[in-house]
């Protein structure tokens, strides 16, 4: 086993590339723009309530529709809620939809891509249809009529958003997969005898996480753009709860009353996904410049 | 005894079924606040795409009208008319226009008390049992056939064999069509409600059996009413021309040359169309921009307090809502001036029964509840031993106003430390989890009644069809049985209140407000009036 | 890449390409079988149904029975699921629980739309991304590139219900210039339907423009990299010439399959956008029909809007594998 060993090393390398890639994204301004931004995002998440003036639901009729002052920098909404301290404290849910979807995406898609592509055959053809009759749904319809089965609300939306990504993190690791099997270090590393399940993990995982990792942060950026529209379209976080999609909703109705119901939520929509964008961009630079498929998992809106 | 949820959307189906839904007698309601679309977005459609054909659809309206300074007045509404089937459809949509097309045997006046239509006269026996109905002479349809009784019996028939409203018969055992203008119908029971219950929205349209046959109702309704269906496209709307053989034209009726019916369903663009002179006529106004609307040259808001209200209600089958004392602290924590204005901008009047003040004849004025009255709230709770209490309010974005309403609820009860959670859900699935029972606590609103029967009785009965939140008080019962066969209105009014009393006081629903019902339209437009029920009539209305 | 022409594709095995089309038609054919599944199932497990939604708060069960069994909603799924399918094959997709019209009429009612929207915002996307696109890559590193680059990534991470909105609020309301919704037929009025269409079509199309945009920008960037640009460049053509002559023929496979995805999904109908707009296109028939819990619409909604993106996949690849055979093979 010990030429198996060798190849081990050898096989992995793109991992000791970890280095290079830091310095790459580090030297690209956008991405560590990008990078800050979501850095602060996330303390945003977490410290939401701490950070906001006033709670999500302080109701103040008589304060209602006012525009952006002092007090209130983002302005209150028809019911007089302070929205800054709604758009802050919304941030949690977005990132929080964001990444578990993604991560549902992953740990289901992933795994899909690489036995499809190792070991092809029948059972390739057999789940690249399913992934082919998911893929050709219409994402937003799939999402809603998921949450219509399971109910409203984040844990659902998150498996909705999860179930739409979920083919192409299947297609993009088959594809990649597939171009690796043909490489000579696997070969050798099956005429070593290795078993299958060492070689996809030992061999053929690392070397085709470059694009997952790009594609995970860019369908990030398109996750939470999908978390918004499914919550414009009142199918997320269960209200009193503020969420940007459903604020800007709401805001909709008070359009000429009061606009910035509508504009700040959407700002802070544009500038999450714009981060992710920017660092996902900064790292397919740094990582995988001929990654093209990415941006394919943008339709519109999800 | 409509409910807002049977508006454009859920109504719907055509389902061509014999569904007994929960339409309405009432006259077709509105909804005054905001369109249904707006939050959720799913609204009707502006006009659908037109099929190919549609180059030489256009022609239709234009021909059919003679030419030249023709009348004919741009009405438009926020949904879209589902069908065009009275007995079938439930949506406000549709009765807009069908008010328009379609009489019943007799109808709400501006009263609301009922006023001859079809029927010119009629005669009670003495046993109260039997109902003959006179019709007028000399009514065609559409068609250019006459109306005879036949025809009344055949609507009625279907209304009972296929319609959404066959419960409005509950005490009807016959109806005869004694000759070619007279129409018996038998109860079993004293019905004091009947001329509501059989003629109190165009639900209950009397209509000629062979538009059935041909199968063509749905589409191209054929009525005795003011205006003549002419055709409906996605391009052009729904078109009506005026009806030369109406029974009033002798009164110079209807005035108008034709009336044609677009589908905005935004509201703000069509607020936009008013304003800029595209339609001359709204069928509702978004109680945020009530105000604005009403300083604006040129146009005028109607505005009067509707029959509709709208509560929330307890499941009375789940402690610790069984508790009488636990209901009565909700009610005595939610401010009700608050929610009014947080949810309709003021254009409502809070209430804590269901009959408006409005309804002069019915009207039971009862408020033994505190307004936010937070120390009162808590001493309830106290005394049921009960905290840490958490409701699950089930409510529907397809009706806004409800979630609305609910986060400044939650807001108020917060205060003696209940939690509310919202659960906001499609309308398909309020039913199904209300028809389960399944929640602490429902809102929504009924909207469109005129008798106390239909405010009370299958809500609150513990037989009543709508009674989902489990109240069952033997007194209730009883009450409402006796007020339902009670002729005489001084007694019967006397029953209903002893009944409103006791719901109030149990807190079956928490009533919380009537909206007002509100149109806006042109000035240029004459003779329309905004009707405490909601119907849309413009048989006397003009333009110049 | 290598270098491409457009023509000189007599060497094109015509057998393999037969096969080609018929494995990517059955393939297609077993995606909207498995679409039509999936809606199938989806539709049954939602809470709520036609007949509830029909019957509203006054539930009586003997009714509900009684309906149930009128519509065919009282027989078993698999049963349910093959009339549908026999009858869908046959080209009748059935007609709409909510208001007895066909299915396939509801459908070609809102394509007028659907495509109207689609083709304007390509449109709108095309002048957009393939000018910016090509002048970002040839002036790549420059001012002008950064500029272009920062703007399609705005448009890209820019939700399109923000976006809409946003327009509505400056242009319909604040100017007053465009209708904030609705829709004309062409047959009205063109200047009506062409002031309708401006707003949604600039929603969607600068956000797809900004996706070209990118595509465009690394293609031509590809190309440029290639050795015949380089003889040509020393063959002393113009930078322009080159573009013309070497680059943009060799650049546009990968133009056409993101410019073809994107008009998949709008042909499609876009959701969202035809909420704000009061677009009445396919997205939101299908939307409707959901929430009404109107299976058979859905269903014909759904199948058609998949059968759309698989048809422009496929005429995509066929494009792809007529210019580059090498991709018949994977």
């Amino acid at each position: 086993m010990s030429g198996s060993t060798e190849f081990d090393r050898l096989a992995t390398k793109p991992v000791s590339r970890t280095r290079e890639t830091l310095q790459a994204l580090v030297a690209n301004r956008l991405a560590v723009a990008g990078l800050i931004v979501l850095s602060l995002l996330v303390i945003v998440g977490i410290f939401g309530e701490v950070i906001a003036p006033y709670g999500i639901n302080d109701i103040d009729i008589p304060n209602r529709l006012t525009r952006p002052s002092g007090s209130h920098w983002f302005g209150t909404d028809e019911l007089g809620r302070d929205v800054m301290s709604r758009v802050l404290i919304a941030a949690r849910v977005s990132l929080q939809v964001g990444f578990i979807a993604v991560g549902f995406a992953l740990v289901v898609g992933v795994p899909i891509g690489l036995v499809s592509g190792y070991y092809r055959g029948t059972i390739d053809s057999v789940l690249m249809r399913m992934m082919d009759v998911l893929f050709s749904f219409p994402a937003i319809l799939l999402a809603i009529a998921i949450l219509a089965v399971l109910g409203p609300g984040v844990g659902n939306a998150m498996i909705a958003i999860g179930l739409v990504y979920t083919p192409i993190f299947a297609r993009i690791t088959r594809g990649s997969v597939l171009v690796v099997s043909g490489e000579v270090y696997i070969r050798a590393a099956r005429s070593l005898g290795a078993g299958d399940r060492r070689i996809i993990f030992r061999h053929i995982l690392p070397n085709v996480l470059a694009p997952i990792i790009v594609q995970t942060t860019l369908s990030l950026a398109f996750a939470i753009l999908s978390e918004a529209a499914l919550s414009f379209l009142g199918l997320g976080v269960q209200p009193p709860n503020p969420a940007w999609g459903r604020m800007l909703a709401e805001g909709r109705n008070f359009f000429e009353q009061a606009p910035w119901m509508g504009i700040f939520p959407g700002l802070a929509i544009l500038v999450t996904v714009m981060s992710f964008n920017f660092v996902g961009d900064g790292l397919r630079d740094a990582l995988d410049p001929k990654q093209k498929s990415v941006i394919e998992s943008r339709g519109q809106s999800v | 005894m409509r409910r807002t949820k049977y508006r454009w959307r859920v109504t719907v189906l055509v389902l061509a079924l014999a569904l007994a839904a929960a339409a309405c007698s009432g006259g077709e309601s509105v909804d005054t606040g905001d369109d249904a679309t707006t939050t959720s977005g799913i609204a009707a459609e502006t006009t659908a795409a037109p099929a190919s054909e549609t180059t030489a659809a256009p022609a239709t309206e234009t021909t059919a009208a003679p030419a030249a300074v023709e009348q004919i007045l741009i009405a438009a509404q926020g949904s879209e008319p589902d069908q065009l089937d009275p007995h079938m459809t439930s949506a406000y949509a549709s009765f807009q226009v069908l008010e328009n097309v379609y009489d019943t045997l007799v109808q709400p006046g501006a009263d609301l008390s009922m006023e001859p239509a079809l029927a010119e006269s009629w005669d009670i026996s003495a046993d109260n049992l039997t109902w003959t109905f006179t019709l007028r002479s000399g009514v065609k349809f559409h068609n250019g056939r006459d109306l005879v009784a036949e025809d009344v019996v055949y609507s009625f028939n279907r209304i009972i064999e296929e319609g959404l409203n066959g419960w409005r018969f509950g005490s009807v055992e016959t109806i005869t069509a004694v000759d070619d203008a007279t129409v018996a119908i038998v109860l079993s029971r004293p019905s004091p409600n009947l001329l509501v219950s059989i003629a109190g929205f165009k639900g209950m349209a009397i209509i000629p059996k062979e538009s059935v046959d041909d199968g063509s109702i749905g589409t191209k309704p054929v009525g005795t009413g003011p205006f003549r269906f002419v055709s409906q496209s996605p391009d052009e709307g729904i078109v009506l021309e005026k009806n030369p053989d109406y029974w009033r034209a002798g009164e110079g009726l209807p005035k108008l040359d034709g009336i044609r019916f677009i589908q905005i369903p935004d509201a703000g663009t069509k607020l936009t169309a008013l304003r800029t002179g595209e339609v001359h006529w709204i069928d509702a106004v978004p109680p945020q921009d009530i105000e604005s609307l009403s300083n604006e040259d040129g146009i005028t808001v109607g505005r009067v307090p509707g029959g509709d209200y709208h509560y929330f209600a307890l499941n009375q089958n789940r402690a610790p809502f069984d508790d009488v004392r636990v209901r009565q602290a909700i009610a005595t924590a939610i401010n009700r001036a608050e929610i009014t204005e947080a949810a309709q901008f003021g254009a409502a009047t809070a209430n804590q029964t269901a009959i408006p003040a409005s309804n002069a004849a019915w009207y039971y004025g009862y408020s033994p509840y505190g307004s936010g009255d937070i120390a009162a709230a808590q001493a309830l709770l106290d005394d049921a031993g009960v905290s840490n209490l958490t409701v699950e309010f089930l409510v529907t974005s397809d009706f806004p106003e409800t979630v609305t309403q609910a986060q400044v609820i939650a807001a108020e009860l917060a205060a003696v430390g209940i939690t509310v959670e919202i659960n906001d859900v499609d309308f398909s699935t309020w039913l199904d989890l209300e028809g389960n029972g399944e929640f602490d606590a429902f809102m929504l609103s009924w909207i469109g009644n005129i008798d106390p029967d239909d405010f009370y009785y299958a809500q609150h009965h513990s037989e009543g069809g709508f009674n989902f939140q489990g109240y069952s008080n033997p007194d209730v019962d009883t009450l409402l049985d006796a007020a339902r066969v009670e002729t005489d209105q001084a007694a019967r009014k006397a029953l209903y209140d002893q009944a409103a009393q006791m719901i109030v006081d149990d807190a079956s629903y928490i009533y919380l407000y009537n909206p007002d019902n509100i149109n806006a339209w042109r000035d240029e437009v004459g003779g329309y009036t905004t009707r405490g029920d909601n119907a849309i009539r413009f048989e006397e209305t003009t333009l110049q | 890449m290598s270098p491409r022409s457009l023509t000189g594709q007599s060497d094109l095995d015509e057998r393999n390409m037969t096969g080609f089309l018929i494995r990517r038609m059955m393939q297609m054919a077993l995606a909207l079988l498995g679409v039509s599944i999936v809606v199938f199932a989806l539709m049954h497990l939602v809470p709520g149904d036609p007949v509830r939604v029909a019957l509203g708060t006054r539930f009586d069960q003997d009714l509900y029975d009684a309906l149930t069994k009128r519509v065919g909603l009282d027989k078993p799924l698999i049963e349910q699921y093959f009339s549908w399918l026999a009858n869908a094959i046959t080209g009748d997709l059935g007609v709409s629980f909510r208001n007895g019209q066909p299915v396939t009429t509801l459908i070609l009612e809102r394509l007028p739309a659907t495509v109207t929207l689609a083709l304007a915002a390509l449109l709108i996307a095309l002048v957009v991304a393939l000018p910016a696109g090509i002048i970002s890559a040839v002036r790549s590193g420059t001012p002008l590139d950064y500029t272009v680059s920062a703007a399609s990534q705005v448009g890209i991470s820019m939700p399109d219900f923000w976006a809409g909105v946003m327009y509505i609020l400056l242009f319909a309301l604040t100017l007053g210039w465009l209708p904030s919704s609705g829709y004309t037929p062409f047959s009205n009025s063109a200047w009506e339907w062409a002031r309708h269409l401006v707003l949604p079509a600039l929603t969607i199309g600068l956000i797809s423009g900004s996706i070209i945009t990118r595509f465009v920008r690394s293609a031509v960037l590809e190309a440029l990299n290639q050795d015949y640009v380089l003889t040509a460049r020393a063959k002393g053509l113009s930078e322009w010439q080159i573009v013309r002559r070497h680059v943009l023929p060799n650049a546009w496979i990968p133009i056409v399959t993101i410019v073809g995805l994107q008009l998949g999904f709008l042909l499609g109908g876009v959701v969202v956008t035809e909420v704000i707009f009061a677009w009445p296109g396919l997205g939101r028939l299908a939307l409707t029909a959901v929430k009404d819990r109107d299976f058979t619409v859905l269903q014909g909604a759904v199948l058609y809007i998949a059968f759309m993106f698989l048809t422009i996949n496929l005429v995509v690849d066929i494009i792809y594998a007529r210019l580059d055979p090498r991709v018949r093979v994977s």
